[in-house]
């Protein structure tokens, strides 16, 4: 498979999950907000921060106040990282490399794409249609998936949009997580407790993990639990572990992969050293962060074996 | 007669005097190899025959049968327009064109191997140098080389049309980058379709092995022989208004899409792929560049999508490439005025089908008649193609006639005159009725160690009222094209 083709595949996986992600994110915030006492304190930007992109917001946004926040996470068409842009990219990558795809892929990305942009604005006037939107965005990524894994061939195509996938996922999974990290508890412990058990149910709901949560953790939802749940539970496929074992697996049918192989296996024996139980949020935000790091080092790796070729031929240097 | 519930379809702007119908005879009876077509759209009627084109507008939308169209506002993907009212032809006349189509392509390749080369015909004055020495798509670099076989031109495009009397003349052969030939093969899976039961009742000639012969004419020029060869379509990329059909016979061939940046030629000169496990060499390209754009470091220097030394590679012979570079210089408006002298000059042959009657501007007798009839000709530039920049003398103002005039006489090379011929029409839905628009032929010519015609080919029609332009860009849309086994000998 020619270098060019692998890295858009990969691009392609990783901006539809990144775009369905950031739907989870914004929505999942929203329900931790709903849920939250009147003094309990909660800041939206602590999205931009989780996100990653505080830098890009704070350059052209006066107020981190919850409508730019929402304007500049779905339809802002300038930060690389809306789902507006998401959609936008994966819909370029996915025309440059139509021919090694089901015939249907193009339809129902293009088709995602005139969805955002005809309804964005509507996601803009209130938490109820802002919701709408959302979940249909979810909806039609699922389907997108549900197309792949239904008709197209394991193929080295298919591992490498596999590959991006759980990447990305494994990435957004830990900032979804980190949400949490940003919420004050009030200084009541039996409200505390209240609050903090609300937050990580949404947390949960944001991933369509909270049944799954109770059937095989339990009805209790504590935040070690949780984060112990959402990162280290080999078989919930949003987990950062899952999502490890699933990138293992994708490169294990890639030829010249022992050097990529080698940083999952670092990610994932530092995952497995982690200290959940009594943890406080600034240690789970350490923790998360250096999960995000260990999973941009697999990337690294990923990017220099297979796309290598491709774009050190066409000078542009680093890996992103 | 049966009782029929439906009304037959009608007929509006017919008949047409002076102009032939390829499905309907002067009496407005269905020729020989329209009449199951006709049976069967008048057994459908009108009301389900328009349901079945709103069915095939959407089963366009569907397959995702698109061309690009440039615009400000970014480049969008435009559905194909079609016509479901197919165009038919009998088996007996075609299989005469084939032959032309054949002969007329052989005769091509002798002249272009040889102008690269001894250039026998410029010295036996049949040829004359001039018009040689003025052509743009001559390559200087491409002198003393001669490809496998001998073979310039693998692909060639060549464009057909009837005029009042029936007869069916090349208007231009097309050996640069042809392409439509993908819509050819997606207008039969639409019609396939929509009208199963067509097929099975009438002798339609099938067209879908034009990949596999695209294929077999590109495997044939590979250096290595022994291996299953790896073919590769170059493409300028998304942008250009035919990837849609890159992609498709990438797909269809089973090789691989590649851009300019994809490959590269080392020091060993042979042309390489940038895959995930490192370089794999290519054998074949199947270029959808033009010469210019195709190596920086032997044509234009500015060029993003082509491969830097891809000449060097094919020089050495270690990538065989389609078409051949420099394969455009029989692709011009001045040099097709000579090609019945080329095939009588190579062949010793007469062409099977004519030429348009042709006046060249350099010959000053031939230039003063083009000038003095200006508002009855169309006058042609030599290396324009997509019906750019040439004069249809009937239909411009004084004024454009007097600015071609200038034209013609500060660089008379460049152009060359031809009368207006009243083009052929076919019956095409407009509403609910079928009424009468002008379309061309263009089948698809392939020749390695190998010839072969595609059967039929792509008709165009224009779908404007009166137009007689039928490229996509300026309008234009297909049909299908039905070469109708007949039982005639």
């Amino acid at each position: 498979m020619l270098s060019r083709v692998a890295e858009n595949l990969y691009w392609v996986g990783r901006y539809l999950e990144r775009a369905e992600n950031t739907a989870r994110l914004i929505n999942s915030t929203t329900q931790v907000l709903l849920d939250l006492p009147v003094n309990a304190s909660f800041g939206w930007d602590v999205l931009i921060k989780v996100a990653g992109l505080d830098a890009e917001f704070g350059e052209r946004y006066p107020q981190a106040d919850e409508d730019s926040i929402i304007r500049f996470l779905i339809v802002d068409e300038d930060n690389p990282g809306s789902i507006i842009s998401s959609i936008h990219n994966a819909r370029e990558n996915t025309r440059t490399v139509r021919e090694v795809l089901p015939m249907e892929l193009w339809e129902r990305v293009n088709s995602l794409y005139l969805y955002i942009r005809e309804n964005g604005a509507r996601a803009l006037i209130g938490r109820g249609p802002r919701d709408d939107v959302l979940r249909a965005v979810i909806g039609q990524r699922e389907s997108i998936v549900g197309l792949l894994t239904g008709s197209m061939s394991r193929d080295v195509a298919y591992q490498f949009i596999k590959l991006g996938r759980n990447m990305e996922r494994a990435d957004m999974t830990t900032r979804i997580v980190d949400v949490n990290s940003a919420v004050h508890l009030p200084a009541d412990t039996a409200l505390a407790a209240l609050t903090s058990e609300r937050a990580w149910i949404s947390t949960l709901n944001a991933l369509s993990a909270y049944q799954m949560y109770r059937n095989h953790v339990g009805v209790h939802v504590r935040s070690h639990d949780v984060a112990e749940f959402l990162l280290k539970d080999p078989h919930f496929p949003r987990t950062v572990k899952h999502c490890l074992a699933e990138i293992e697996g994708c490169l294990s049918t890639l030829p010249e992969h022992v050097d990529a192989m080698k940083q999952v296996r670092k990610a994932w024996r530092r995952l497995d050293g982690m200290n959940l139980e009594g943890l406080t949020s600034p240690v789970l935000h350490e923790y998360l962060d250096q999960v995000q790091a260990d999973i941009g080092a697999i990337h690294a790796v990923v990017a220099r074996q297979y796309f290598h070729l491709h774009q050190r031929h066409n000078g542009s240097g680093e890996d992103q | 007669m049966n009782a029929r519930t439906t009304q037959s379809i009608e007929l509006i702007d017919y008949p047409q005097p002076g102009i032939y119908d390829e499905l309907l005879g002067d009496d407005l009876r269905p020729r020989p190899a329209a009449r199951t077509l006709f049976d069967y759209v008048n057994r459908l009627g009108a009301e389900e025959l328009v349901a079945r084109r709103e069915a095939v507008d959407a089963a366009i939308m569907a397959m995702g049968i698109t061309f690009t169209v440039y615009s400000e506002a970014g480049n969008i993907d435009r559905a194909w327009p079609f016509d479901i009212i197919p165009r038919t032809m009998s088996k007996r006349e075609w299989d005469r064109i084939d032959a032309g189509l054949k002969q007329r392509l052989t005769a091509l390749n002798l002249f272009i191997d040889d102008l690269y080369n001894a250039q026998h015909i410029v010295r036996d004055g049949i040829f004359p140098a001039e018009v040689l020495a003025g052509s743009k798509n001559f390559r200087e670099c491409c002198r003393g080389m001669t490809p496998r076989f001998g073979v310039w031109a693998h692909v060639c495009g060549t464009d057909l049309v009837r005029d009042g009397d029936g007869t069916v003349y090349v208007l231009e052969d097309n050996l640069r980058v042809p392409s439509g030939v993908s819509y050819m093969l997606e207008n039969r899976q639409l019609m396939k379709r929509l009208f199963p039961e067509l097929f099975k009742s009438s002798d339609i000639l099938p067209v879908d092995d034009y990949p596999i012969q695209l294929y077999d004419t590109l495997a044939a020029l590979s250096p290595r022989q022994d291996d299953r060869p790896v073919v590769v379509v170059l493409t300028p990329g998304i942008y250009n208004s035919a990837y849609f059909e890159h992609s498709y016979l990438a797909q269809k061939m089973g090789a691989i899409l590649v851009e300019g940046s994809d490959l590269v030629v080392n020091g060993d000169d042979c042309v390489y792929m940038k895959t995930i496990s490192g370089l794999r060499r290519v054998d074949v390209v199947y270029r959808r560049i033009d010469d210019d754009f195709l190596d920086p470091e032997a044509f234009r220097p500015d060029s993003m999508l082509g491969v830097p030394g891809l000449m060097r590679a094919w020089k050495a012979g270690k990538v065989g490439i389609a078409n051949a570079p420099g394969a455009g210089v029989a692709d011009d408006k001045v040099v097709y005025t000579f090609v019945p002298q080329i095939i009588k000059y190579y062949l010793d042959q007469d062409p099977i089908i004519p030429n348009v009657p042709s006046w060249l501007c350099m010959d000053a007798t031939q230039r003063d008649h083009v000038l003095a009839n200006l508002d009855k000709l169309v006058v042609k530039p030599a290396n324009e193609s997509g019906g750019y920049g040439m004069l249809i003398g009937p239909r411009a103002s004084e004024e454009e006639r007097r600015k071609f005039a200038d034209l013609i006489r500060a660089n008379p090379r460049n152009y060359m005159a031809q009368p207006t011929l009243a083009i052929s029409t076919a019956p095409t839905m407009v509403g609910d009725q079928l009424a009468p628009r002008h379309l061309d032929l263009r089948p698809f010519v392939l020749q390695s160690n190998r010839l072969y015609a595609t059967t039929g080919g792509l008709t165009r029609v224009a779908l404007r009222q009166g137009s007689l332009v039928v490229n996509s860009s300026q309008g234009g849309g297909s049909k299908d094209t039905w070469i109708v086994d007949t039982g005639e000998e």
